[in-house]
């Protein structure tokens, strides 16, 4: 059986791999914004 | 229904306004069939990686994840995360067709100049059923949950988000599409988090965990045969629609040069932890006492119970994004499919690149219509077909790797694996089950591919890619 443990990295890993990734998508468009290479 | 008709239709408006409205602005630049097909081949790394995310998010994500965790539990979770690989093992194969086809358009150029005419016609039948179902699915799932969350009646909530797809991406092409794919990741994103940490506050993941644990033990469980069988066939059925679809080609040849692998790549470590955070709400419906009446509106019933009011409204505003993300990409890359594997190679060779861009955007303006026709009446089975297309999804997938990087892969292998392996995966549907097929269909097809090309001595030429497009 999957321990309470597991779940907990689980779902909170995944919340917080979200979160970043919304912040990374962002920071690039805002590189790509700066260099001119947005499309 | 979650939320006041009144609420949802002027959300609906809102946002009908600002994807128009923003395809419009976007869509001025597009002169040429290249420009509107595929953004004048010079996306950058941030909206190239954003659309890949927006378009493999659909509603069946953000509303199916949370049913695949409520009857396959963890594992179901995780099963549904697998279709992140399909990005991800796509990214260095979308380097090499951008290195290997320049001036490339659609997958089904690559059929055409690769395995010759048959094969392309096997593989057009093949794909135009699979993105039209799914084109349907997506249609039809955006009345279904318009009605369900806000009480807009199906016909109506179905015609608004398809017409407003279409108008965009008629309008503004690729360019349009990728635009609004980047603002509508982000809202799907940020509105996951959001709502996951606010479901949080009120259950914590051991209160989930003890519930689980009595009520529901198998969920929790790690050898659950079923689920583990989801997986495999989850993982091949994502392979398969993102080797072979003309969605995804469309944004290697896209993507500026050396930044196809990069995005692919982003876009599967982004998309890969989506169906866990949107469905590990349904677990915690029992440990909140949530009585679900059907398991396909757990998700939006857990969220509204919890958040009320807030919650029903980001459900809804997802749920349009991870639709619209998803109808105007497969609008796109399907018209654009017709206009250069039919239209253009077919019919009119020597048609001028202003003439090709207002043929896709009829093309975009006819599908939207026929796809209205076909979903007025409302068939409930369409998922089952998709699931349908699962065998002939993952008998193209061997075909497309090896006659990527192999040499020796040949029309006699792409022929024989998509007819065989689709057709043997078809008998194992009907004979099996769904959660079969894929797998089934795909391993023939790799038998006959990978037989007839170590059998082969010939060698293909890959300049003869660059040649005749």
């Amino acid at each position: 059986m999957f321990s309470s443990g597991f779940l907990t990295v689980l779902v909170y890993g995944a919340l917080v791999w979200c979160a970043i990734s919304s912040v990374a998508l962002l920071a690039m468009l805002v590189r790509d914004l700066l260099q001119g290479r947005t499309w | 229904m979650l939320l006041q008709p009144t609420t949802g239709w002027i959300l609906l408006a809102i946002f009908s306004v600002l994807w128009v409205g923003l395809g419009f602005y976007w869509g001025r630049r597009n002169k040429s069939f290249e420009d509107h097909a595929l953004a004048g081949r010079n996306i950058g790394l941030a909206l190239g990686s954003a659309t890949a995310v927006a378009t493999w998010i659909t509603s069946n994500t953000t509303m199916l994840a949370p049913q695949f965790a409520l009857e396959l539990g963890i594992w179901g979770m995780l099963a549904y995360s697998m279709a992140a690989f399909g990005l991800l093992l796509f990214a260095p194969m979308a380097g090499r067709i951008r290195t290997l086809m320049p001036n490339g358009y659609t997958s089904g150029d690559f059929f055409r100049l690769r395995y010759g005419r048959f094969a392309w016609g096997i593989f057009l039948a093949f794909t135009l059923f699979y993105s039209l179902t799914w084109l349907v699915s997506m249609a039809m799932a955006g009345g279904i949950l318009l009605n369900a969350l806000a009480g807009i009646p199906y016909v109506w909530g179905m015609s608004v988000i398809l017409g407003v797809c279409v108008l965009y991406t008629m309008r503004g092409g690729l360019v349009a599409v990728i635009g609004t794919d980047f603002i509508q990741s982000l809202i799907i994103l940020i509105g996951i988090v959001i709502v996951g940490f606010a479901v949080l506050q009120n259950v914590s993941v051991e209160e989930i965990h003890t519930n689980l644990a009595e009520s529901k033990p198998m969920l929790l469980t790690v050898l659950f045969p079923a689920a583990l069988m989801a997986i495999f066939n989850n993982l091949l059925f994502g392979l398969g629609e993102v080797f072979h679809n003309n969605v995804w080609w469309s944004r290697a040849f896209a993507f500026r040069e050396g930044v196809a692998g990069k995005a692919f790549t982003i876009a599967g470590l982004v998309w890969l932890p989506i169906p866990i955070a949107a469905g590990f709400i349904a677990l915690a419906s029992g440990a909140l006492g949530v009585g679900i009446p059907s398991s396909d509106m757990v998700g939006p019933l857990v969220i509204a119970n919890v958040l009320g009011q807030v919650g029903a409204i980001a459900v809804f505003i997802i749920v349009f994004c991870s639709l619209a993300s998803s109808i105007d990409s497969l609008l796109a890359a399907t018209s654009d499919l017709i206009t250069e594997d039919v239209y253009r190679r077919l019919l009119h060779p020597l048609a001028r690149p202003e003439t090709l861009k207002r043929v896709a955007q009829w093309i975009t303006l006819l599908l939207g219509l026929g796809t209205w026709a076909v979903c007025v009446p409302r068939i409930g089975t369409l998922a089952s077909v998709l699931f349908f297309a699962g065998p002939l999804v993952g008998s193209m997938i061997w075909p497309i790797v090896t006659g990527l990087y192999w040499r020796r892969a040949n029309s006699t292998g792409a022929i024989g694996g998509m007819l065989l392996g689709g057709g043997i995966g078809l008998i194992a549907y009907f004979q099996i089950g769904w959660y079969v097929a894929s797998t089934i269909g795909t391993a023939v097809s790799m038998v006959w591919v990978l037989a007839c090309a170590w059998l082969s001595k010939t060698q293909f030429d890959w300049a003869r890619l660059r040649e005749g497009i």
